[in-house]
């Protein structure tokens, strides 16, 4: 199936991890403080992705006019960059991207659900992400990077999202798949609400065994629970160095 | 030469068999992924003042409570839903955000740029989700208080206030969706000149009483709680008076018959201040001549609040004045934009404080 094995008889994958196991997992936010409202940085191994929020803005005063703004919920307007730099083949890829544009109406439609839409009537949030290094779970990163941003914008929302690949080896489900894995396996993507079993986003581009879904949805949901506490730690940590400066 | 060997651990292997027997029991490696990423217990989060919350974190089951901003009601239970503190006013439990857009309360001192003009109105940008709007009828007109509004008011608001102009106003109402309605009938509101303006974020401006601050130095500083700041030269009184009466005779030349007849029924005194100062002067865009010294003041002003926001220290005229001071030890103004020194500022202000106590 491939030149590289991955996932020893030990029951290791590729970089060494076990099947359930989390890439190194790093967060911060606000690390754009003048150029958006909420700004947030995510790397899950070797994937980093930037997102930018700017908003909620009044609709009236921005140019982009094209989205019609709703009477009683936000216009969201996601855009995703990758730089030609961003992958391990220089290529650049344009703006009219068909995968690209995909990606934003399900990270658009995955925010959507989890915005309290009522207390932003008539704005506009622009959310920005720029693709800084790509090595798998592209749309998990991305989905965590936005979540993050939202919560440093301050912008109301019913729970985190969380979000996290899982690929199929044989019968083993591999959490948080990198890129080697995810050209030679299958996988879905989740995505959940809070620390509830409530799946906001599914998406599966590659055939899998039915009998094989329900357990990788089964370890998708931990994995994803175990990214929302590592964002939830980083969240709190700052809140409470805030705190500390407040008298 | 020592030999690195991997063995393979006893517990996980004998799970991935589990697994690959199609074992149903999921728990099992639940509690493994537990084991890997040591979840932290959840604590108990009490309903105390100040205590921290993320999104998504219940605070109360007890129904009894209202809810205000940051928080949302799902099965009788109170969650909140953005990071923040607790904060408890009676029976009314809210979550203030750390970072987020200004919102718009009826009184505050905010300080705004106007963006357009439309129909009776000026929008001013206040840093909100949604442009502030200023009624006409909300200002002061050149001519006194008791002058009417006519056609030819609404013909020349650009004369009086036009797109980038500064201003400093207080917010009059709020509207559902959040957006404010603003005045400036008052002699401290109006257009700003003489100044500079800086942006810092809204949340570090501490709300007090008075917003408007005179500085050591000459220096006058508005503290918009926006997080808007104008730091502008002191008014001179005695000048103001020549100002004034220039300007009057000024706004009768322009603003011709209203204010003259009227003027002249009252003799030479004005029954207010207002009438006298509300001239087409204080909607000049001509800024006074700033001596060299007075904008060196305002720009180290400027870099000590650049300092503040830059270590996120919570901003009032107090530590303004204390980290001014502490400017004046690391020497000249330009001196102030490096990283560390801003660092340095920020650190020195909250030891002097620990030291006070």
């Amino acid at each position: 199936m491939s030149r590289f094995e991955l996932f020893s008889p030990e029951g290791l994958r590729v970089d060494g991890r076990r099947y359930n196991e989390l890439r190194a997992f790093d967060c911060s936010i606000n690390t754009h403080p003048h150029s958006s409202d909420g700004s947030a940085y995510i790397s899950q191994g070797n994937t980093k992705v930037l997102c930018l929020i700017r908003g909620p803005s009044d609709t009236l005063t921005t140019t982009s006019g094209a989205t019609a703004s709703s009477a009683d919920e936000p216009t969201i307007s996601v855009s995703i960059i990758q730089p030609p730099y961003a992958t391990t083949e220089r290529k650049s890829t344009s703006r009219t991207d068909r995968r690209m544009a995909e990606l934003s109406i399900i990270i658009k439609r995955a925010l959507q659900q989890c915005i309290v839409k009522k207390n932003y009537s008539r704005t506009l949030i622009e959310v920005s992400i720029t693709i800084l290094q790509l090595d798998g779970s592209l749309l998990p990163a991305c989905i965590n990077a936005a979540t993050l941003a939202l919560i440093d914008a301050g912008i109301s929302m019913y729970d985190y999202i969380s979000a996290c690949n899982v690929a199929l080896y044989d019968t083993f489900p591999l959490v948080d798949s990198n890129s080697l894995e995810e050209n030679d396996l299958s996988f879905l993507t989740i995505g959940i609400i809070g620390n509830g079993d409530k799946i906001n986003l599914l998406l599966m581009e590659d055939k899998v065994p039915l009998d094989k879904l329900q357990k990788l949805i089964d370890l998708g949901i931990t994995g994803c629970h175990n990214i929302r506490q590592l964002m939830d730690n980083v969240v709190r940590e700052i809140g409470i160095d805030l705190l500390s400066k407040k008298l | 030469m020592s030999i690195i060997s991997i063995t393979t651990p006893v517990s996980k292997n004998s799970e991935i068999e589990n697994f690959s027997k199609d074992d149903e029991d999921e728990s099992m490696y639940d509690d493994a992924i537990d084991g890997v990423l040591k979840k932290p217990e959840k604590k108990y989060i009490g309903i105390d003042n100040r205590s921290i919350v993320t999104p998504g974190e219940l605070i109360t089951e007890d129904a009894t409570w209202m809810r205000g901003h940051g928080t949302y009601y799902l099965d009788e239970h109170t969650y909140s839903s953005v990071a923040g503190m607790i904060s408890k006013v009676n029976k009314l439990l809210s979550v203030t955000p750390f970072k987020g857009r200004y919102r718009p309360e009826t009184g505050d001192h905010i300080v705004g740029r106007v963006i357009g003009i439309s129909n009776k109105r000026w929008k001013v940008e206040l840093g909100a989700e949604h442009a502030g709007v200023l009624m006409l009828g909300a200002v002061n007109l050149p001519g006194g208080v008791l002058r009417r509004k006519s056609d030819n008011d609404e013909l020349q608001m650009r004369a009086i206030l036009k797109e980038g102009d500064l201003l400093n106003c207080e917010v009059q109402s709020t509207f559902s969706d959040g957006s404010a309605s603003l005045h400036t009938r008052s002699l401290k509101y109006g257009k700003l000149r003489n100044g500079m303006f800086l942006k810092v974020n809204s949340s570090l401006i501490v709300r007090t009483k008075n917003h408007m601050h005179d500085l050591p130095g000459g220096v006058s500083i508005i503290l918009g709680v926006n997080g808007y700041c104008w730091i502008f030269k002191t008014k001179n009184n005695v000048e103001n008076k020549i100002n004034a009466a220039t300007g009057k005779a000024e706004s009768e030349m322009k603003a011709a018959s209203s204010s003259k007849g009227y003027s002249v029924g009252m003799g030479s005194l004005s029954i207010t201040r207002l009438e006298e100062e509300s001239s087409w002067e204080i909607y000049s865009d001509k800024n006074d001549i700033i001596s060299a010294n007075i904008k060196e003041t305002i720009s180290r002003y400027r870099s000590c609040l650049v300092a503040l926001s830059f270590c996120e220290i919570a901003i009032d005229v107090k530590r303004l004045v204390k980290a001014y001071e502490i400017s004046l030890g690391y020497g000249d103004v330009n001196s102030l934009v490096s990283e560390d020194i801003k660092k340095s500022i920020g650190e020195d202000l909250i030891n002097s404080e620990k030291m006070r106590g």
